[in-house]
């Protein structure tokens, strides 16, 4: 493993410097929708679990409205 | 104004629809991974509404996630000033909505992408425009091309 890191090292520092920041770039974005898919994945599941995943989006956005007030007020309560 | 280059907040029903993978939402599933072009803010109020709708590991993901883009997700824990969140609420806002209204002025991010349709529909002169998931993409279709 750690030989084929040092390859592939060694070739990315042979990349032009523009090409290596778009690799980065790109490296970081697979990265985030990899986590992205990863997380989802998990939710997906938990909420399947619970029966709430066919909820229609009407009654998510009703729930959701809810708890942003109850939020707010327990934040800001005064 | 660029939806590529500035700064958005995505309201917390793009984080949720998204990651639900919401089939009459799919614009929101999108938004998300086009998330390395964009750079977004999240306020408080959304961050406390994650946490409400995740359990423990899953926002721990989210924050592990979110780590690896500190350039281009940006987290914000500050309480905003009441007086603003008053202002609003004088425009008929309710609290909540106000509260993340004051997060935009504060934060000055100028595009809340939202699902709510109702979300400051009819107050004028908002400090910030809200853009529907399928519009932002639309925006960011046409910057790149």
């Amino acid at each position: 493993m750690s030989l084929c890191i040092d390859e592939l090292a060694t070739k990315i520092a042979s990349f032009d410097p523009v090409d290596q920041d778009a690799l980065w770039e790109k490296v970081a974005a697979l990265n985030v929708q990899r986590g992205l898919k990863n997380l989802s994945q998990k939710y997906r599941a938990r909420l399947a679990a619970e029966g709430k995943l066919d909820q229609t989006a009407d009654t998510v956005m009703a729930e959701l409205k809810k708890l942003r007030e109850e939020i707010a007020a327990n934040d800001y309560r005064t | 104004m660029t939806i590529g280059r500035d700064w958005v907040v995505l309201d917390t029903n793009v984080w949720i629809f998204g990651l639900r993978y919401q089939p009459d939402q799919p614009a929101c599933a999108q938004v998300l991974q086009r998330l390395p072009q964009l750079h977004v803010k999240v306020p408080r109020q959304v961050l406390l509404e994650l946490q409400a709708n995740l359990n423990g590991e899953e926002m721990r993901d989210f924050f592990r996630l979110i780590r690896r883009y500190p350039e281009r997700v940006d987290l914000h824990w500050d309480k905003v000033e009441l007086s603003l969140i008053r202002k609003y609420q004088q425009l008929a806002c309710k609290l909540g909505d106000a509260t993340v209204a004051t997060h935009m002025e504060t934060l000055g991010v100028e595009t809340l992408v939202s699902e709510n349709r109702d979300f400051l529909y009819e107050i004028k002169g908002l400090p910030f425009r809200v853009l529907r998931a399928e519009d932002a993409l639309r925006e960011l279709e046409e910057e790149v091309e």
